[in-house]
């Protein structure tokens, strides 16, 4: 079966990259070690495939890699070492009102994000009345997005990409911010989406909702893949893990799981 | 690497939505935004005017005419420059969903001031002709394209240059700041060139920015494309396309990350 995302045996490190100031380059000293990250790998031998039509998860503490993770299958960041391969559209949700410009509309904003998503005006223009009604914004829609509650951005964006021609969607913990209502809507629409042969790959600290929408996952500690399998066991391990870390009876590191 | 799927035409409605947005931003004002963007320059112009014509004396006929001509193309130029090479930093969210085709973000600074440049027209045109006695000529229906199509080619690679620089090196912003008006005295732009002496002609002549704003003082004051000149522009924003090319493919990659 033909995998809709692989990866395989991914590293990735920030340390070489810091911007150099003209200070450094002149005086030739080394360029700082960039001390955003404790560790000298964002990520290390990460793998895993998610096949067509497939919801896959990844969960993991605050610092783990995730987000790291998901630009790497977006393509904005390069990896260091390992392969990555797509096949099929991508459409991201990767912070919440990114690429959204607080002046414009609502409805301004849809067509911009659109286009930043690869997709023709013209097929945006086919989809708008869709996408306004799932979003529940009426009016609103019409109003510059800095008038918008965090609720309202995450509205637009996510009725923006699931009406979007993608194959794959890359989510971010953006759903958080919706509630309760528009959480179950999301996650309906998701089914279907997967039932039209998308597939979805959602970081998330909700373990609720990871469970529900997802089959598999992985769960990421410092930068490694220490838990796989189906989302509901990867889940709650994770949730007994950070409860006895909680307690103090174990020490959650990635050496435990490897 | 994996990048969401575009084709030209695509990136061209995405220019032309990116574009659209500044203009309403610039202009929202309808006639009085229009009005103050141009009193901007023709106010610029003016201080450049009472600065050298009245104070310092300068000796040359239609010195108004000779400073609107090539005000209007250089602050194309200038901000053109300095707003691509913010243009990565600014919008790091967009640059992070775009994957490569971030490389459209420059060259819509560069179209962004085109089009307030070609809507400056009319108003540049008439000033030549009423307070110059120029002719307008018919001509110019075809070598004005030709023209704005040269300041693009010239213009894009150095704002895609320095965008993709300043990601790195973020003292170049500041460095531009001083740099252009630099670039601008060291141009025959305020001055004539006949004012400088003899000798150091030749210098002058290789400043490829001079090329492309004598060109189109030429065209607006002599109403005839200077084609030597041109040429060398020309010459000269191919080598900037290589040159630029190499650094992307160099700096590129990681702009998502460093943004």
């Amino acid at each position: 079966m033909t995998h809709a995302v692989l990866c395989e045996d991914l590293w990735k490190t920030y340390q070489r990259h810091r911007p150099l100031g003209v200070k450094s380059l002149l005086l030739g000293a080394d360029p700082p070690r960039d001390t955003r990250f404790a560790r000298e790998w964002a990520l290390a031998e990460v793998g895993f495939q998610v096949p067509r039509g497939r919801s896959f998860g990844v969960i993991g503490p605050n610092g783990s890699g995730k987000t790291t993770l998901l630009s790497i299958l977006l393509g904005t960041v390069q990896e260091d070492r390992g392969r990555v391969s797509l096949s099929g559209r991508v459409a991201p949700l990767l912070e919440l009102g990114a690429g959204f410009h607080g002046d414009l509309t609502g409805r301004e904003n849809v067509f911009l994000f659109g286009s930043i998503l690869g997709v023709r005006l013209a097929e945006i223009r086919r989809r708008f009345e869709n996408i306004a009604e799932f979003s529940e914004l009426e009016g609103a829609i019409e109003q510059p997005l800095r008038t918008y509650s965090a609720g309202m951005i995450a509205r637009l964006g996510f009725s923006t990409i699931i009406h979007s021609p993608a194959d794959i969607l890359l989510i971010d913990e953006v759903l958080a911010v919706g509630d309760a209502s528009f959480q179950a809507k999301c996650h309906r629409a998701l089914r279907e989406f997967r039932a039209r042969g998308g597939t979805l790959i959602i970081v998330s600290h909700n373990m609720k909702e990871v469970t529900e929408v997802c089959d598999e996952g992985i769960c990421l500690d410092l930068g490694r893949v220490v838990d796989a399998g189906p989302m509901a066991g990867v889940a709650a391990r994770y949730q007994e893990r950070m409860a006895a870390a909680e307690s103090g009876k174990i020490k959650a590191s990635a050496h435990a799981y490897r | 690497m994996p990048t969401v799927k575009r084709s030209l035409r695509q990136l061209a409605e995405f220019l032309y939505l990116l574009a659209r947005q500044e203009l309403k931003a610039r202009y929202k004002g309808r006639v009085l935004g229009y009005v103050w963007a141009l009193a901007h320059t023709f106010a610029l112009a003016f201080v450049y005017w009472i600065a050298f014509k009245i104070i310092m004396r300068l000796d040359m006929p239609n010195y108004s005419v000779y400073l609107i001509a090539g005000m209007f193309p250089w602050v194309w130029l200038s901000v053109g420059v300095t707003g691509a090479t913010r243009s990565f930093v600014v919008n790091a969210p967009l640059v992070k969903e775009m994957g490569l085709a971030h490389a459209i973000l420059p060259l819509s600074n560069v179209v962004q001031e085109m089009v307030h440049f070609i809507l400056a027209l009319p108003v540049v045109i008439a000033w030549v002709v009423l307070a110059g006695g120029y002719d307008a000529a018919v001509s110019w229906l075809w070598q004005i394209p030709l023209m704005l199509a040269l300041q693009v080619a010239f213009v894009y690679p150095l704002a895609l240059a320095f965008a993709l620089i300043n990601v790195y090196v973020r003292e170049i912003e500041p460095l531009l700041g001083i740099g252009f008006p630099l670039l601008f005295f060291a141009t025959p732009m305020v001055y004539p060139i006949s004012i400088v002496p003899e000798p150091l002609h030749q210098y002058f002549e290789l400043n490829p920015f001079h090329a492309l704003m004598e060109s189109w003082r030429s065209l607006f004051m002599a109403g005839a494309l200077d084609l030597p000149r041109i040429a060398y522009a020309a010459g000269f924003a191919v080598a900037a396309g290589a040159v630029t090319w190499l650094l992307y493919r160099k700096l590129a990659p990681r702009v998502g990350e460093l943004v």
